[in-house]
């Protein structure tokens, strides 16, 4: 276990979330099984109060969530310092059997917790909260992910061992690599990178033809394949190096923090892409401005991430 | 996040801040010394970590040391030329140095042994001998020291020499030819430059013998090849890397930064519990205002927003207010007190000048340490504070 | 067009029920006015804080402008209380260490409006009631009956439906009491539903007055 300033701070909000989170869980439970809108006895007015503070909770999570989320990528990159063998954050990552699925539940848990909050959003708009119900079901369910997450990172930061080696991303995101992720590196790049463009093309026509399961598969496909294009094809165009595949060293300030920008504008586009389309699968009512956001920064990503390759060829007049 | 700022909103927020000042201004003060207080300690241990970097930058990429029985002893001279002969060695210099306890001002002293015909182990210190006349220091039985030995033994009324005690007990006079001041403060402030002679009498040491060999290599990639060959061909020597060093260092002040924060684990805890208490305590005439707020259209989504805001402006103040002592604190008073903790080395290590280091990621920790905590603390009081009827007012 | 039909109100304290209106039922047109006369404790303050959504009753239905107020979620009737409906409370209740423009501006703070918005229409009330000359001063320094027209412009910035006076001379001498009746009276004329609760007999026999309504025990007698 290695305390360093950064560790605990993470730490500690990690005990306030599930603190207030336990207290949300515990009134969404509450109201789940007691809500009864017709209801005018003291116990529903209760209800109705409760509500708001769970609102506020998660609210005060998901806001905290989104920066902490940066931190931790930082914080990894930090301590790849004093591991031996990491050269970034993903030999930190990595260090710990658990470290990727560690990755996955953030952001998986970020996408849940801002779904939950559209579907607030939608709640409080209708006089006759149609969706609360359906919102404090999700949160109970929403509360898994996030419980293991924290379990996760507490028994990450405490496994983490310094005088342990790790692989630094040079071996990890490459052909020779034992993990899975390696499976990736023997399929044709070129096809990765086609599927790619494919969904993207997918997104814009499902918008066009305004046919909203269309749009939500194709954002999920789109992220997706976005990843594993970013890996396989379009890092090595921002390293300008063959063989260097990493998607965490992008965050470094040698390229002038690229990363944070694809990473966000990927993130923004999706989950409005994908959390809009459900929320109007939901409440059947239009967030076309949902989709005009998502379709704008999954150009954004698409444009940026092309942009990398083309100036490569007409600088050098080869491609990698 | 879908409307804009509500700039009414937040005018009411900081008038009803103002209108409750001397609870506030209590608040205020206690969480900005808390802030103070935990950037002072990053601060500290920030510095002194970037001091040290530099440090163990130019630090020889091997150092070898023999050990006899356990116990670090000295090496035979014969060995660094042994050592030349591995594969990838640029160069094996031996080392003759060790510490002078002077015990009237009960300091410790490096002592280094320089050679005019030698190269130095590292810029710095070459850069110090150059600039010397090493066959006159011998001659002269002379020595040059650095700004804080100087200082000491002033104050002990040594102007120009000094008188060793040898491994012997005899005297030995030495006089001080010059005083140096190094770019890297830390390590030169105690440090004492002589010829390796004189150093061999004041230690009473075989001529024939070194405290140490320190290796350069030629491709840094290789060091831990060349570090496997070494222990092949004597086994009684460690290796310490410049990596070692780094990564012990970094965990040294980690540890010690991190064992402050555990207790500021306790205070920021303590302080929630007074946040919490003082928040939830509502005054009648507070009561009253909500139960006005309400009866005018303010719903509880409005009353909590307007709560938020106070604690935000109260918390962010209070992180400006701290951050900023703490910069003038740390950088510009030097610390008093609180460095000391943190060094734990003889006397004459403290006097260097901490360097500037303050940057995004440091903000972002800070940041995160304090306000957070502050409005977790408000949370459950704001809420509780929208849910008062507001019929109870009208009575 | 202000109904209540068979409302009941109960409040808990600790393990006793104490109940505060029975069957209360109660019909009030656009643009009437009427009084709620009755001993204080009768429960003519329950009676108005239900109409303004302010408590939700234990059963019944309070309909106001065709909306069942104490069925709507908070920040519905919170916003149809803003739109709709002025108090006006015995006392006052503003902010003493507030000044009397950030007094009456209270009732639009949430709904963020513009600046011009904001100044028009706050000019407008304080002009009307003749307090624009005192915008700045805390309302602790002004007099009572300076208060009690600060109190009138915030209950009326929003330009309601509907006034809820509720004992609005409890605190006055004559001569305010005289003044308030006489604002009362154009409102009226300006076709705003007007609700009065007091147990003042200037109240009673005033010309203008629709209906007068008497509460005993949480009864309409």
């Amino acid at each position: 276990m290695t305390l360093t300033p950064e560790i605990i701070a993470i730490l500690m909000l990690d005990a306030l979330f599930l603190f207030f989170a336990l207290i949300a869980f515990v009134l969404s439970l509450r109201i789940l099984f007691k809500w009864d809108i017709r209801s005018t006895q003291p116990l529903q007015y209760a209800l109705e109060k409760q509500s708001y503070l769970v609102s506020v909770i998660i609210k005060y999570i998901f806001v905290l969530k989104l920066p902490l989320f940066l931190f931790y990528i930082f914080t990894c990159n930090k301590l790849s310092n004093i591991i031996t063998g990491a050269m970034c954050a993903s030999g930190v990552v990595n260090s710990v059997d658990f470290g990727l699925y560690l990755m996955v539940f953030k952001i998986i848990n970020l996408y849940l917790f801002g779904f939950w909050l559209l579907l607030n959003n939608a709640d409080m708009k209708d006089e006759l909260s149609p969706f609360v119900r359906m919102k404090f079901l999700f949160f109970v369910i929403a509360f898994i992910p996030l419980l293991l997450e924290i379990i996760l990172e507490i028994s990450f930061f405490a496994s983490l061992n310094i005088s342990k080696i790790v692989s630094c991303c040079g071996t990890l995101f490459s052909l020779t690599s034992a993990s899975y992720l390696s499976l990736l590196f023997k399929v044709d790049s070129s096809l990765l990178v086609g599927l790619f463009y494919f969904f993207g093309l997918m997104v814009l026509l499902g918008y066009i033809l305004k046919n909203i399961p269309v749009f939500i598969f194709a954002n999920l496909m789109y992220v997706l394949f976005s990843l594993i294009a970013l890996i396989v094809f379009f890092s090595t165009y921002v390293y300008e190096l063959p063989t260097h595949h990493c998607p965490f060293c992008l965050l470094q300030q040698e390229y002038y923090g690229v990363g944070y920008l694809l990473y966000i504008s990927l993130f923004v586009g999706t989950f409005y892409g994908f959390c809009g389309g459900i929320l109007e699968m939901v409440t059947h009512k239009g967030h076309t401005k949902f989709f005009k956001i998502s379709l704008f920064f999954n150009a954004f990503y698409l444009g940026l991430v092309s942009l990398y390759p083309v100036a490569y060829y007409l600088k050098n007049g080869v491609w990698l | 996040m879908k409307s804009k700022m509500n700039f009414l909103l937040l005018e009411y927020a900081i008038n009803a801040i103002l209108r409750r000042g001397k609870k506030n201004i209590f608040i205020l003060l206690i969480f900005s010394m808390l802030v103070f207080l935990l950037s002072s300690v990053l601060f500290i241990s920030d510095s002194i970590k970037l001091e040290l970097n530099s440090v163990v930058k130019s630090l020889p990429e091997i150092t070898l040391q023999r050990f006899v029985a356990g116990k670090q002893s000295d090496v035979s001279l014969s060995r660094a030329e042994e050592l030349l002969s591995i594969e990838g060695v640029k160069s094996a210099i031996p080392r003759i140095w060790g510490y002078y306890y002077f015990k009237v001002a009960g300091v410790n002293f490096s002592v280094v042994g320089i050679d005019a015909f030698e190269d130095q182990y590292k810029e710095s210190l070459q850069k110090i001998v150059d600039s010397v006349d090493v066959g006159v220091l011998e001659k002269n039985s002379g020595m040059i020291v650095g700004e804080g030995v100087k200082k000491v033994l002033e104050e002990n009324y040594y102007k120009d020499f000094f008188n060793f005690v040898t491994a012997e007990g005899k005297w030995k006079k030495v006089t001080i030819a010059g005083v140096f001041s190094s770019d890297i403060s830390l390590e030169a402030n105690d440090m004492i430059l002589l010829p390796k002679n004189t150093a061999y009498e004041i230690f009473g040491m075989d001529k024939k013998m070194a405290t140490d060999i320190v290796v350069k290599v030629s491709n840094p990639k290789e060091i831990p090849m060349i570090v496997s060959k070494i222990n092949l061909l004597f086994p009684d020597m460690r290796a310490i890397t410049k990596d070692d060093i780094r990564v012990s260092y970094q965990n040294i002040f980690d540890y010690k930064s991190g064992f402050f924060l555990s207790l500021f684990l306790i205070c920021a805890f303590t302080f929630f519990i007074i946040i919490y208490d003082k928040t939830s305590g509502l005054s009648s005439q507070e009561k009253k205002e909500i139960g006005i707020l309400k009866a005018v259209g303010w719903s509880m989504d409005d009353i909590i927003k307007e709560k938020f805001y106070e604690s935000f402006i109260i918390s962010f103040c209070a992180f400006i207010m701290g951050l900023c002592a703490a910069l003038f604190f740390v950088y510009f008073l030097q610390a008093p007190l609180l460095r000391d903790i943190f060094m734990g080395y003889s006397k004459l290590k403290p006097d260097f000048i901490l360097p500037f280091s303050f940057n995004v990621e440091m903000l972002c920790l800070l940041f995160l340490l304090s306000v957070p905590i502050y409005i977790a603390a408000t949370l459950i009081p704001s809420w509780k504070a929208s849910t008062l009827d507001a019929d109870e007012v009208m009575r | 067009m202000i109904k209540l039909s068979h409302i009941h109100k109960i409040f808990t304290q600790g393990n006793t029920e104490v109940v505060a209106l029975s069957d209360i039922s109660l019909h009030v047109k656009d643009g009437e006015f009427t009084v709620l006369k009755g001993a204080s404790g009768s429960g003519k303050s329950t009676v108005l804080s239900l109409i303004a959504g302010l408590s939700r009753p234990s059963s019944g239905e309070v309909l106001v402008e065709g909306k069942a107020i104490s069925k709507l979620p908070d920040n519905f009737s919170a916003l149809f209380r803003r739109e709709n409906i002025g108090f006006i409370f015995q006392k006052y209740n503003l902010i003493p260490t507030l000044s009397v423009r950030d007094n009456i501006i209270l009732p639009l703070i949430p709904q963020n409006p513009s600046e011009e918005v904001l100044t028009h229409s706050v000019n407008h009330v304080m002009e009307k009631f003749s307090i624009a000359h005192k915008a700045d001063m805390l309302v602790k320094n002004l007099s009572g009956g300076e208060q009690q027209r600060v109190a009138i412009a915030r209950a009326l910035i929003n330009k309601p439906k509907i006034i809820l006076a509720d004992e609005p001379t409890a605190n006055l001498d004559a001569k305010l009491s005289n003044e308030l009746i006489a604002i009362l009276k154009q409102l009226k004329e300006e076709n705003t539903t007007i609700i009065v609760a007091t147990h003042d007999p200037l109240f009673f026999d005033l010309d203008f007055v629709d209906a007068q309504v008497e509460m005993k025990n949480g009864k309409i007698v």
